[in-house]
C-alpha cells in the first residue's frame, strides 16, 4: 500500500495533465455559440446561468454521496475520504473521455456544461462504490473509476447520440448503469467467508445520523440533478417540479411500507436513508416530459414501494443465493428505481409526453445501459481480482484502520458496544 | 411491562400515509397543470435559488435543529422529512384552491414559486413540533400536519382578505402561530416523566453538535426565507440585509449573554441553539421596510436578550404553573422573538402614519394588534383542537415511559441494549 497507491495516483494524475495539455481548452463565446446553435439557440450567457445548478450537483456528489455511505460503524473515514478521491479523479477523467467522444477526437472545449457532465460521470462510480464498500482498497477504486467512467461515456454516447433517447435525469445511464456495474463487480469479488456477515458490517446510532446528513443533502438537491442538463428553460422548470413531487410522494410511501414490513410497525433507518431518494432516481428519465405532477407522484410512489421491498426481501436473497454482497443496497436505491425510471420513460413516450424520442429507442437505451454495465462490471471485477492491488483480508473488511490513521479513542466503541465481546471470524467449513 | 410497550402502528400508519398519498395523486390529477407562462433563464435562476434555499432550511435545517435530544435523533430528523413531504403536498393544494385563478379556470397552476411558498407554510408544522417532540408518534404527527397546515392557511387567508396584507406579511406571522400552536399541543400532552426516566430529554455532546449543524444551516439561509415572498427588488434587498445584520447581532448576543447568565460564566450550547436564530425571527414582519441597518441590529440585540432571558426565567413559570414541557425551547426561539416582531411592526406602522395622517393612528394600531392576536389565537385554538384529537384512542399514543426514545419507533438491528 505504501508505494503502490501514491505511485498509481500520481501516475494517473500526471497522465491526465498531459492529456489535458493536448486536448482541452476553455470554451470562448464563439465556441459556446457554435455548440448551442447545434442544440438550441439561447445565447452565450446561458452557460453561466447553469452555474448554480452545477453547484447543487457538486454538493450532491461530494457531500450527499459521501455522507450517505457513512453508516458503517468503523468505515466513516473511508466512505467520505475515498468518495472525495474517486470523485476528484473521476471528474477529470470524465471531462476528457466524454469531451473526446462528443468532439470526435478533436480539441475539447470545457465550460459549465462539461463540469456538470463530468460530475454526472463520477456519480456512476460512486454508486458502484456503494456496492463494494468496505471490501476494496483505494487502488482498486482508482482502477474501477477509470474503467467505469470510460464505459459509462461510451454508453452515454450511444444512448444520447445514436439512439437519441431521452434521459435527462439519467435514471438509466447513471443510476441503473452504476448499480448493475457495481453489483457485477461485487459478485465477482464475492468473499465466501463473509457469508454470515462481519462484525463491523453494522451501524451505530450516530453513524446512522451521519448517513442521514447525506440523505437530506441528496433529497434537497435532487431537483437540480434532474434538471441540470435539460435543454430548455421550460423543460428545466418541469424537471424541477416533477422531481420535487416525485420525491415528496416517495417519502410517504417509503415510510408507510417501511412500517408495514416490520412485524411491530416500526421504521427501519436503512429504508428511510435510501428509499426516500428512490423517487428522484425513478423520475429521472421522464423528468422534463409533460407527465403532469400526478404522473411524477405515481412514479415516486412506485419507486418508494419497490425500494423498501427490495431492501427487505431482495438484498438477503442476493447475498445468500446470487452470492452478491451489496453493502449499501445500491440495487434498491439506484438499480430497481433506475429500471422503474426506464420503464416510466417508455410508457411516457408511448403516451405522447415527449416527441423527441421513440418507444423503441427508449427501450434500446435501457437495454444498452444494463448490458454495458454487466459486461463492463465483469471485466472490471476480473481485473480487480489481480492479487497485487492491496485488497483487505476478510478480517480487515469494513475497517478504516487498514488505510487510515484513526484516533485511538473511539467514542462509539466504549459507549455502544459494551455487551459485544470481540469475536474472531471463523473460516467456513 | 406489557402495557408499557408502544402500541403497534403497523396497520394504521401505512393506511393513513397511503390514503393521503392516493388522495393527493387524485387531487393533483384533476386539479393541477403546469404553469405555461413565459419564464426566461434569469427569472428561473432567481426562483430556483429561493426554492432550493427554502428546501435546505426545511429538510436539513429544521430536521437537525431539533435533533439535540440524546436518544431521539433518528426520529427528529426522519419525522421532520416525513412531515415536510406531507405538508408541502397538502399546502400546494390548499393554496391553489384559495387562489383567484382557480375559481376562473378550475386548475391550479404549479409554479416554482407555488412550491416554495407551500414549503414555507409547511414549515409551521416543523417549527411547532419542537415543543412536543418525543411525545408524539408518527400517526399523531400525520394528523398534526394536516390540521396545522389547514389552520395556518385559514389564518393566512383571513390576513389577506380581511386585513389586505400581502403574501410576505401574512407569512411572517408563521413564527407566532407555530410557537403557540406547539405550546398548546405540548400542554395537552403534559405529563411529567416517571422516576428513573428523567434523563432522557437531556442533550449529549454529539447530539448537540448535530443540532448545531441544523442551526447553522437555518442561520445561513434565513435571509432567503425572509426575502422569498417579496415582489420588489428594493424590498428583497432590504430584507436580505436587515436579516443578515439582525442574525449576526443575535448570534453575538446569544453567545456573550449565555456566558453571563450561567453561574460559572460558561457558555451553554442549548442557549446558543435557541438564541442565535432569534434575530431572524424578530425582523421577519418588518425586514422589507426597515431602512437602516442599525434598527435591524437593535432588533437582533433585543431578540437575543429576550430569548436568553426567556430561557433563564420562563421555564419555572411554564413548567411548574402551566405544566408545559417545551422540549426544544421553541418558545424562546420562535415565540417570544415572533411577538417582538409583531410589536415592532405595530410601532413602525404607527410611526409612519403619525407623520402623514394623525386621526388614522388609532385605527392602524387596532388593526395591527388585531393581526397579531389573530395569529396567536389561531395558533392556540387549532393547537387545542389538535391536542384533543391526538388524545383519542385511534392515535395509538405511546406510553409516557417511552417518551423521548427512538427505540419505540425504530428497528435497532444490532444495538438493542445501551445505545
Amino acid at each position: 500500500m505504501r508505494f503502490k497507491f501514491p505511485l498509481m495516483a500520481i501516475g494517473l494524475e500526471v497522465a491526465i495533465i498531459i492529456l489535458f495539455f493536448f486536448y482541452v481548452e476553455y470554451e470562448t463565446d464563439q465556441t459556446t455559440n457554435q455548440q448551442l446553435n447545434r442544440t438550441n439557440a439561447t445565447g452565450a450567457d446561458r452557460s453561466m446561468e447553469l452555474y448554480p445548478l452545477f453547484q447543487d450537483v457538486h454538493v450532491m456528489i461530494f457531500v450527499g454521496f459521501g455522507f450517505l455511505m457513512t453508516f458503517l460503524k468503523k468505515y466513516g473515514f473511508s466512505s467520505v475520504g475515498i468518495n472525495l478521491l474517486i470523485a476528484a479523479l473521476g471528474l477529470q477523467w470524465g471531462t476528457l473521455v466524454q469531451g473526446l467522444l462528443h468532439s470526435h477526437g478533436h480539441t475539447v472545449h470545457v465550460g459549465i456544461n462539461s463540469m456538470i457532465n463530468a460530475d454526472f460521470s463520477t456519480a456512476t462510480v460512486l454508486i458502484s462504490f456503494g456496492a463494494v464498500l468496505g471490501k476494496t482498497s483505494p487502488i482498486q477504486m482508482l482502477i474501477m473509476a477509470i474503467i467505469e467512467i470510460t464505459v459509462f461515456a461510451g454508453n452515454e454516447y450511444l444512448v444520447a447520440e445514436q439512439f437519441k433517447a431521452s434521459d435527462v435525469g439519467a435514471s438509466m445511464t447513471i443510476h441503473a448503469f452504476g448499480a448493475y456495474f457495481g453489483l457485477t463487480v461485487a459478485g465477482v469479488l464475492y468473499r465466501p467467508r463473509l457469508k454470515n456477515g462481519h462484525e463491523n458490517e453494522e451501524s451505530v446510532y450516530h453513524s446512522d445520523l451521519f448517513a442521514m446528513i447525506g440523505t437530506l443533502f441528496l433529497w434537497v438537491f435532487w431537483p437540480s440533478f434532474n434538471s441540470a442538463i435539460a435543454g430548455t428553460t421550460e423543460g428545466q422548470v418541469r424537471a424541477i417540479v416533477n422531481t420535487y413531487f416525485s420525491l415528496a410522494a416517495c417519502v410517504l410511501t417509503a415510510y408507510a411500507f417501511s412500517s408495514l414490513v416490520d412485524p411491530r410497525g416500526r421504521l427501519d433507518m436503512v429504508h428511510i436513508q435510501n428509499a426516500t431518494l428512490a423517487g428522484g432516481v425513478a423520475v429521472g428519465t421522464c423528468a422534463d416530459m409533460k407527465i403532469h405532477p400526478y404522473g411524477s407522484m405515481i412514479i415516486g410512489s412506485v419507486a418508494g414501494l419497490v425500494s423498501v421491498i427490495g431492501f427487505k426481501f431482495l438484498t438477503p436473497f442476493f447475498a445468500s443465493r446470487l452470492r452478491i454482497q451489496d453493502t449499501c443496497g445500491v440495487h434498491n436505491l439506484h438499480g430497481l428505481p433506475g429500471l422503474v425510471g426506464g420503464l416510466a420513460g417508455i410508457v411516457a413516450v408511448a403516451l405522447g409526453a415527449s416527441d423527441k424520442s421513440t418507444t423503441a429507442m427508449q427501450a434500446a437505451a435501457v437495454g444498452s445501459s444494463i448490458g454495458t454495465a454487466l459486461v463492463g462490471g465483469l471485466i472490471t471485477g476480473l481485473i480487480l481480482k489481480i492479487p497485487i492491488l492491496g485488497q483487505p483480508s476478510d478480517e480487515q473488511c469494513y475497517d478504516d484502520s487498514v488505510y487510515w490513521e484513526v484516533p485511538r479513542w473511539r467514542e462509539h466503541d466504549r459507549h455502544f458496544h459494551e455487551p459485544i465481546i470481540h469475536k474472531q471470524l471463523e473460516p467456513e467449513l | 411491562m406489557g402495557s408499557q410497550y408502544p402500541q403497534s402502528v403497523r396497520v394504521y400508519l401505512p393506511l393513513w400515509a397511503l390514503t393521503w398519498e392516493v388522495a393527493f395523486i387524485l387531487l393533483f390529477l384533476f386539479f393541477t397543470s403546469y404553469d405555461t407562462g413565459p419564464l426566461d433563464g434569469r427569472n428561473l435562476q432567481r426562483y430556483h435559488a429561493v426554492f432550493q434555499d427554502v428546501a435546505v432550511m426545511g429538510a436539513l435545517g429544521l430536521g437537525f435543529f431539533t435533533s439535540s435530544l440524546r436518544r431521539f435523533g433518528w426520529s427528529s430528523v426522519a419525522f421532520n422529512l416525513f412531515m415536510l413531504a406531507l405538508g408541502v403536498q397538502w399546502a400546494v393544494l390548499l393554496e391553489g384552491f384559495l387562489e383567484k385563478s382557480f375559481t376562473v379556470t378550475g386548475k391550479i397552476l404549479i409554479k416554482l414559486s407555488s412550491i416554495h411558498q407551500a414549503a414555507m407554510s409547511a414549515m409551521c408544522v416543523l417549527i411547532s413540533v419542537g415543543a412536543f417532540l418525543g411525545k408524539a408518534n408518527l400517526l399523531q404527527l400525520t394528523l398534526t400536519t394536516v390540521v396545522e397546515v389547514t389552520a395556518f392557511e385559514a389564518v393566512k387567508t383571513a390576513f389577506r382578505h380581511i386585513f389586505n396584507m400581502n403574501q410576505h406579511e401574512s407569512m411572517m406571522y408563521i413564527h407566532v402561530f407555530a410557537a403557540y400552536f406547539g405550546l398548546t399541543v405540548a400542554w395537552c400532552f403534559s405529563k411529567s416523566l416517571p422516576k428513573g426516566k428523567e434523563g432522557k430529554d437531556q442533550t449529549a455532546t454529539s447530539s448537540s453538535l448535530f443540532a448545531m449543524l441544523g442551526s447553522l444551516f437555518l442561520w445561513m439561509f434565513w435571509p432567503s426565507f425572509n426575502s422569498a415572498l417579496l415582489g420588489s427588488l428594493d424590498g428583497r434587498r432590504k430584507a436580505v440585509l436587515n436579516t443578515y445584520y439582525a442574525l449576526a447581532v443575535s448570534a453575538v448576543t446569544a453567545i456573550s449573554v449565555s456566558a453571563l447568565a450561567r453561574p460559572q460564566r460558561r457558555i451553554n450550547m442549548t442557549h446558543i441553539h435557541n438564541a442565535m436564530l432569534a434575530g431572524g425571527v424578530a425582523v421577519g414582519t418588518t425586514c422589507h421596510v426597515i431602512s437602516s441597518p442599525w434598527l435591524a441590529m437593535i432588533l437582533g440585540l433585543l431578540a437575543g436578550l429576550i430569548s436568553i432571558g426567556g430561557v433563564k426565567c420562563l421555564p419555572v413559570c411554564l413548567n411548574r404553573v402551566l405544566e408545559i414541557h417545551d422540549t426544544c425551547g421553541l418558545h424562546y426561539t420562535f415565540g417570544l422573538p415572533g411577538l417582538l416582531s409583531g410589536i415592532t411592526s405595530i410601532m413602525l406602522k404607527m410611526y409612519h402614519v403619525s407623520w402623514t395622517n394623525s386621526p388614522m393612528i388609532g385605527y392602524v394600531a387596532l388593526t395591527e394588534i388585531g393581526v397579531l392576536s389573530l395569529a396567536m389565537a389561531g395558533g392556540l385554538l387549532s393547537g387545542l383542537l389538535t391536542g384533543l384529537i391526538l388524545k383519542l384512542k385511534i392515535c395509538k399514543a405511546h406510553h409516557v415511559t417511552k417518551y423521548f426514545d427512538d427505540q419505540a419507533f425504530w428497528e435497532f438491528p444490532h444495538l438493542a441494549v445501551g445505545y
